[in-house]
């Protein structure tokens, strides 16, 4: 059974490289679309969506994340955990820190399980006890679905495992392209294949507001990098001179675009040609939108001293822009890093989840005030998940992970997938069966499950579903396994 | 060199010959005998014959271009001196007398020098990260031993800790010392610096074998798996299993072999456990006024961790088909451990091919790797793991020396931001006028460069060996290019911003007198404290095509295309200078020309 099928996108990459442009929206020679965009041109201006992966990277513990609350299994959980904070000695959140951020589903999980967000994370659960936000249990890669003696069995061929588990840069990468490390198409590019039709520049559509990440690249989409302060504007090929002489000023502007017969100076030059015709339009959007005189700041105000805020912050900002630059579907991805806390876990992780939790709380409220909130959806992604059992003061790399989506279109105040039993024992019994040694969860959801479920809200047809999320073949009705479906549910 | 030229041009220095590191090193290449006999007097070091191979065509720099081409790969810039000099000895006996020169001060020194040892409670240097970032600067700048500085610095991005990560007491003083640590082991043995690396205050704290303990089944308590996992992953051996040549070796169903499981992570585990910072010479000091917050010492952060026998694991430990039995005590499980690594068939290429990365080209051919994994493998006297074989190698290859590659498509490495920084300082002579090299943390891509050295964002350091961007030629053609992971869109633009102040002004410093910083200062001395001298280039001014020759030379090693050379003459006499201009028109136009050269693409790929 192959791991991936590389050849629709190699196909498509040999057709559409050659004529590739910078801006202007250049469809496919294939025939891929979005769905819902023939009733998207007639719906005019309002007519938006955007999708916002908030990448946590490191691989957040899950388990101090989405924390089990109902007394039995707290009790297992902190049992585990070696006790709660420094007086336990241990690694567990005491629970009456917990009640806070309580999540109250509108229909209880069975069993009497309940959850509630770490402590810190007071906006999402707020966002979540009022509707707007979901918990998606135990995502993570996988080819196919898999039990624990399936995991453990050694026949690769019928089961098959994702590849380099527990490693940081190759899960990072199958989370956002389905292949490890050294992958150059994303799923959140091949949205932007879908939807650069549909923007007037087709540039804007994969908005990174941090570093490079496989992501955001399509077979046609780019990634189209910006900073927290916007675009870069070269100074010395924009002003009127450098060092007084225009002369000098005028070369370095040629010859900075100047295409070279070497690769790699080619790519490099080719970058600062799309930086530099990029960086005029965002410019005008930003100000057209916001400051000039018809346009007006955003008022809601996101938290300071919050990289990931400061990010947030800039996709709304374009979003805000969008009628400027055109853009009526646009996949962004913004980051946080420093999750890998195999020390200090419980110091280190509240400031973390307090950002990522005021951000995205910022950002949805950003979106209402633009009366967009139905029209954007965040979700949280990371490396993996980490194992129940403490090292002493963190956790160790794992596999599975518990997810948030927040947004109006998502069908929140619930929970979606199975929740894990809390164990970490190795015995045949059924509580030990979803995690893989330490309470490294087998994920229960696959990360393709998780992407068509989000695909399908931005408005990917089922076909073309199984063309950018490869492994989703395997799961669903399709492949006889109604258990795990392509669409969770957690999106009208 | 050949053969031939080494008899008719070797010469030793007897006072270095009788130093004990270099018997040893004469003695392991079997020449000792030889250069005795050979000591008198010439023009050449001599020492290079131990590091030239047979296969090597291109001993000597025929031009100043071959010779500042060799330079820009082997240290950070070239000085017409030092173009003199390796035309006249030839690569490899210039490249010897490097690897002999004596170490310059240490990082460790220098901030001591500069007061950053000092406990009070209004300067806290101990919670600062800022001392750190001038240290590295200053090391890198101004060092007398650029060479080896170099290569530590290559050797930094794959034994990576970084600053930004180190938030403990004596931050800046446990990064210098893992810096002066790289440094020592630079052009020593892969090995002793493998050891050295792994009992490293710095890495303990980075990937968290400080304070690891053994299992405790009544807590549920497990080793901690971080440095495990990652000396395996990044520091040695990599996931998949390579032939000498650094290619994939694969199945009869041509899968890939990976080089280890979750469970020799979780076995492996148990030999880091034990260990913690060495604090029995600490002096605790109490620094603010009440004498309630109290500080300890620096000496833990010089000295490797401690082992302490009762944390550390009892239980067997089997991994990589090395055995551990059960009860083997801390030190020996390590040795066991680090040895199995060391003597691991991937590392040769694993390590080679990233090292000809940072140094040479993104893409070596799977030949090159293959000669540079033999080096590793056998210095050529029976010594696997000598760094000074495996770098001479490096930068001695026909690959990297043949003009062949100059007229290749996909040929070089994109210069990474923080080298072109250092080029710059280095090449114009730049000097912090109080001494103080106050250059902070540049990581900032829009407004800085992106980077700056010893401040990855991870242990996967800035950028991955295996990064194809996407959607580009390199994507179609399967290379990869891995400086291009921290290009961006800001990045491209920051970058220029950013020199084009700095070419002209230098680096804006406040109070530059003193080693802290004091926030809201009047202090008169604020001010570009940081500048290059350009005193060659600035007499060279009148004359625009000296100085655009000179730029092509030194920065470029003769690689800008004549056509752009042109035009960077024409653009610098359209404002005219004669002797009598201004000296603030001669810099202007002195930093036109450097600006120019350091944007253009030509500069930027460094073949």
């Amino acid at each position: 059974m192959d791991l991936m099928q590389l050849s629709p996108h190699s196909r498509r990459a040999f057709l559409k490289r050659a004529g590739q442009l910078a801006l202007s929206g250049t469809a496919l020679p294939m025939a891929m679309n979005l769905a819902a965009l023939g009733e998207a041109a007639a719906a005019g201006a309002n007519d938006y969506k955007a999708l916002v992966c908030v990448f946590l990277y490191g691989g957040n513990d899950y388990a101090n994340t989405v924390v089990t609350y109902d007394e039995p299994s707290y009790a297992q959980y902190a049992t585990v955990r070696g006790g709660a904070g420094e007086a336990g000695g241990g690694i567990a959140i005491a629970r009456a820190d917990l009640e806070r951020t309580l999540l109250k589903p509108r229909t209880p999980l069975a069993g009497g399980r309940q959850y509630a967000l770490h402590p810190s994370m007071t906006g999402l659960a707020d966002l979540f006890n009022a509707g707007k936000a979901a918990v998606q249990f135990n995502v993570g890669p996988l080819v196919v679905p898999l039990t624990r003696d399936q995991y453990n069995c050694p026949d690769r061929k019928t089961y098959p495992l994702p590849p380099k588990l527990f490693s940081h840069n190759d899960q990072q990468s199958i989370w956002q392209s389905s292949s490890p490390e050294g992958s150059t198409v994303g799923w959140g590019g091949h949205l932007g294949d879908m939807a650069m039709a549909s923007n007037q520049k087709s540039l804007f559509t994969c908005v990174s507001v941090t570093g490079n990440a496989v992501f955001l690249s399509g077979d046609a989409a780019l990634q189209y990098q910006v900073s927290t302060g916007g675009a870069v504007r070269v100074r010395g090929a924009t002003d009127g001179a450098v060092y007084g002489s225009a002369a000098v000023k005028n070369l370095l502007s040629s010859m900075i675009s100047q295409p070279s017969s070497h690769m790699l100076e080619n790519e490099y030059v080719r970058i600062t040609q799309r930086a530099r015709e990029a960086e005029v339009h965002i410019t005008s959007a930003l100000v057209e939108s916001q400051s000039g005189p018809t346009g007006s700041p955003l008022a809601t105000e996101f938290p300071a001293q919050n990289p990931l805020a400061d990010q947030l912050k800039m996709v709304a900002r374009l979003i805000k822009g969008r009628s400027v630059l055109g853009s009526k579907r646009q996949v962004f991805l913004v980051s946080l890093g420093g999750f890998d806390l195999h020390d200090n876990l419980i110091a280190q992780q509240p400031v973390l989840l307090g950002r990522v939790s005021d951000a995205m709380a910022a950002f949805y409220k950003a979106t209402e005030e633009m009366g967009l909130s139905d029209s954007v959806t965040s979700f949280t992604a990371s490396d993996f998940g980490r194992t129940l059992t403490s090292n002493g003061d963190g956790s160790d790399h794992g596999w599975g992970g518990h997810h948030v989506v927040v947004g109006g279109a998502v069908k929140g105040q619930a929970f979606y997938g199975a929740p894990p039993p809390v164990s970490v024992g190795n015995t045949g019994a059924a509580q030990d069966q979803w995690h893989v040694g330490q309470g490294r969860l087998l994920p229960s959801t696959s990360v393709d499950q998780y992407a068509a479920t989000l695909a399908r809200w931005f408005g990917v047809g089922a076909k073309d579903m199984h063309t950018i999320l490869p492994n989703l073949r395997h799961f669903g009705d399709m492949a006889k396994r109604p258990d795990y479906p392509v669409n969770l549910g957690f999106l009208g | 060199m050949t053969e031939d030229a080494f008899d008719d041009s070797a010469a030793v220095d007897t006072a270095q010959a009788n130093s004990p590191q270099w018997a040893r090193h004469a003695a392991l290449a079997g020449l000792s005998a030889l250069l005795a006999a050979c000591a008198a007097p010439g023009a050449r070091y001599g020492r290079g014959a131990a590091l030239q191979r047979p296969s090597q065509h291109y001993t000597d720099a025929s031009t100043p271009e071959a010779a500042a081409r060799f330079l820009l790969q082997a240290q950070f810039s070239a000085s017409d001196a030092e173009i003199a000099a390796v035309q006249k000895q030839g690569y490899a006996d210039w490249l010897a007398q490097q690897f002999d020169a004596p170490l310059g001060q240490t990082g460790w020194d220098w901030l001591n020098a500069r007061g950053y040892g000092t406990i009070a409670n209004d300067t806290r240097y101990f919670d600062h990260f800022y001392p750190g970032d001038y240290m590295i600067w200053n090391q890198l700048m101004a060092s007398p031993d650029p060479v080896r500085k170099r290569l530590a610095l290559a050797l930094s991005e794959f034994f990576v800790v970084s600053l930004t990560g180190l938030d403990l007491a004596w931050r800046s003083h446990v990064m210098a010392h893992y810096w002066d640590t790289v440094v020592q082991h630079a052009v020593g043995n892969f090995r002793d610096l493998l050891e050295d690396v792994t009992l490293n205050p710095a890495m303990g704290h980075y990937l968290n074998t400080k304070g690891n303990q053994k299992e405790n089944p009544a807590t549920g308590r497990v080793p901690d798996e971080n440095y495990a996992r990652e000396v395996m992953q990044l520091f040695s051996i990599g996931l998949h299993q390579l032939n000498p040549d650094g290619t994939e070796k694969v199945n009869a169903a041509g899968a890939r072999l990976e080089t280890y499981v979750q469970n020799d992570v979780v076995q492996l585990a148990r030999v880091f456990t034990g260990y913690d910072f060495d604090q029995r010479q600490n002096v605790v000091t109490p620094f603010d006024p009440e004498g309630k917050r109290k500080v300890g010492n620096t000496n833990f952060a010089k000295l490797r961790m401690s082992q302490t026998a009762n944390r550390h694991s009892d239980l067997p430990v089997q991994f990589l088909g090395t055995s551990i039995p059960v009860n083997t005590p801390g030190p020996q499980a390590l040795k066991l451990a680090l040895d199995t690594l060391f003597n691991h068939p991937n590392v040769g290429p694993f390590f080679g091919r990233q090292m000809i990365q940072r140094l040479v080209t993104s893409n070596p051919s799977p030949a090159y790797v293959a000669r540079v994994s033999a080096a590793f493998a056998d210095n050529g006297a029976g010594v696997r793991g000598d760094l000074r074989a495996v770098f001479a190698a490096i930068l001695l290859d026909d690959e990297a020396r043949s003009p062949a590659g100059l007229q290749q498509a996909q040929f070089g490495r994109l210069r990474e931001p923080m080298l072109r920084f250092v080029q710059w300082g280095r090449t114009f002579g730049a000097t912090s006028a109080q001494g103080s090299w106050k250059i902070g943390d540049l990581s900032n891509p829009a407004t800085q460069l992106g980077q700056s050295p010893l401040r990855p964002p991870s242990v996967f350091n800035f950028f991955r060996p295996g990064y194809v961007p996407p959607s580009t030629q390199m994507a179609t053609t399967g290379a990869v290019a891995p400086e291009f992971q921290i290009v961006t869109e800001s990045s491209v633009a920051g970058y220029l911003n950013f020199m084009q102040n700095v070419i002209r002004n230098g680096i804006y410093v406040n109070d530059p007198d003193l080693p802290n910083n004091v926030s809201n200062s009047k202090n008169p001395k604020n001010g570009y404290d940081i500048k290059a001298s350009y005193t060659p280039e600035l007499a060279l001014a009148t004359d625009a095509k000296a100085l655009v020759a000179r730029m092509n030379l030194l920065l470029c090693a003769g690689q800008l295309p004549a056509a752009l050379q042109g035009q960077m003459v024409t653009a610098l006499n359209a404002t005219p200078l004669t002797a009598a201009s201004p000296p603030d028109k001669r810099l202007d136009r002195v930093a036109a020309a450097v600006f120019l050269a350091m944007a253009a693409p030509q500069y930027l790929v460094q073949k």
